[in-house]
């Protein structure tokens, strides 16, 4: 069974790419008649689930804070480090899909600037883990800034962009029609339940590509720990 | 009979008063941060106006380009001169006699209104001398002090809390700027916001409730996360 389920996972994720470009209809008001919007379907999953997995490293960290259990350190790490690939290829489909709707790979929108703030803060995490030599020490104090993580989180996702002078970002129409079902305009129920479906795929694909980060990264420690 | 709560908060607050007041001496005696923030953010602001002088800005965008100039003279000041705040005391080996002498929280409730104190000095010495040499009008004082204040106070608390985790860490320096400009951004943009109303006399929209809920988090984050980072 173990060995099919990675397999089911990659005809599902396979699945919803050909479906992304085959069975979901141009969406309104996106460029190149519409067909601008197929990137969404992994922008937006991908973007989702990065968020997913930096909340998965807060918790972690916190659950290591609390018992100091270095298994907690290592799915913290793990998160982390797979989110940041997640976080990577969410900005630059964004900054691509930006290019052919709004004209510019960059264009200073609040949710362009919250991302790329969130990939610097998750770099400095990785960079502040490598410049630590002591195990617990290091899991400690990046434990601690990974929690400060999800403090930071709300003001830069939900706060900042509520001062800023303008967003072109479309999300909000696309994250309610989503959380409640309600159909609005350029965003059919197929193309609902494609994006949906591209999401599950690829928080499935991160949770199983966090247990063998873990995996291995456990399989390590007691490499390395002192007979 | 005493009430034990009432004495074991006096007992905290005498602590945390007693690291402000270690922390105001040592500086007095190498004048360290004082001199560092104070020269570095003087020498940007020669730059600056020596870059924009000749040039100027135009009046339509003044009020917008210059207070995002004036908060990256202090963020940069703030980078070079606070992660002094943690890393003397691991250089000095005087970590451990802190980690007896006070609670985890008093101290680092200490540290964080030492770190303010000097930003404040910062702000005072650098904000008129900035107003003057751009030629900008603080048509709302009362809006520019509350900046001032409010985004200062969450400049040194993010400061505070990121110094006392690249203490124990290599690469101090550079590694205190990478952690710390990512936490400072939400705080930073509602600083700017607010100033840019106070300078272009506008009226503050959500701004003001941000900055000190900004503040108010980092404050509770710091109390609860501090002492995890400070004890081994």
């Amino acid at each position: 069974m173990k060995t099919v389920l990675p397999w089911l996972l990659w005809l599902w994720i396979a699945s919803t790419i050909v479906c992304a470009y085959l069975l979901a209809p141009p969406m309104k008001g996106f460029a190149a008649h519409g067909e601008s919007s197929r990137l969404l379907f992994f922008h937006v999953p991908m973007a989702w689930t990065a968020f997913v997995a930096f909340l998965a490293a807060g918790i972690w960290s916190a659950l290591y804070l609390k018992t100091r259990r270095p298994r907690h350190d290592r799915a913290a790490n793990a998160a982390v480090q797979i989110g940041l690939v997640f976080c990577l290829l969410a900005t630059v489909t964004g900054a691509i899909w930006a290019r052919v709707q709004w004209g510019a790979f960059w264009n200073w929108d609040p949710r362009q600037l919250s991302i790329t703030v969130a990939l610097v803060y998750y770099a400095a995490y990785l960079a502040l883990r490598s410049q630590v030599e002591d195990a617990e020490v290091r899991a400690r104090v990046s434990g601690a800034y990974a929690v400060l993580g999800l403090v930071v989180a709300p003001f830069l996702f939900f706060f900042a962009p509520r001062v800023a002078a303008f967003s072109l970002h479309p999300q909000p129409v696309i994250n309610k029609e989503v959380l409640t079902g309600q159909q609005g305009p350029g965003m059919d129920p197929t193309a609902l339940a494609i994006l949906v479906a591209g999401a599950l795929g690829f928080m499935v694909l991160f949770f199983w590509l966090h247990n063998l980060t873990t995996r291995l990264a456990a399989l390590e420690d007691d490499r390395n720990e002192p007979a | 009979m005493s009430d034990p709560g009432s004495t074991s908060a006096a007992a905290w607050v005498a602590e945390a008063a007693a690291v402000f007041a270690k922390d105001w001496r040592c500086e007095f005696r190498t004048r360290y941060a004082l001199n560092t923030l104070g020269l570095f953010a003087f020498t940007t602001l020669v730059v600056v106006s020596l870059v924009l002088g000749p040039v100027g800005v135009a009046p339509g965008l003044a009020t917008t380009v210059l207070p995002v100039i004036l908060w990256l003279i202090v963020l940069f000041a703030v980078t070079a001169g606070l992660p002094r705040i943690f890393v003397a005391e691991e250089e000095t080996h005087t970590a451990t006699a802190l980690r007896l002498a006070a609670t985890p929280s008093a101290l680092f409730a200490g540290k964080l209104l030492y770190g303010f104190t000097v930003v404040l000095a910062l702000e005072a010495l650098i904000t008129p001398l900035f107003l003057a040499m751009v030629q900008l009008e603080a048509r709302r004082p009362d809006l520019l002090v509350a900046a001032l204040l409010a985004g200062g106070y969450g400049l040194a608390t993010g400061s505070t809390l990121v110094a006392s985790i690249v203490a124990q860490a290599r690469g101090k320096s550079a590694l205190f700027a990478v952690l710390l400009l990512p936490v400072l951004v939400p705080g930073l943009l509602f600083a700017v916001q607010l100033t840019r109303a106070a300078v272009g006399g506008e009226a503050p929209g959500v701004e003001v409730q941000m900055l000190l809920l900004y503040d108010g988090t980092l404050t509770v984050a710091g109390l609860m996360l501090f002492p995890t980072i400070w004890n081994p």
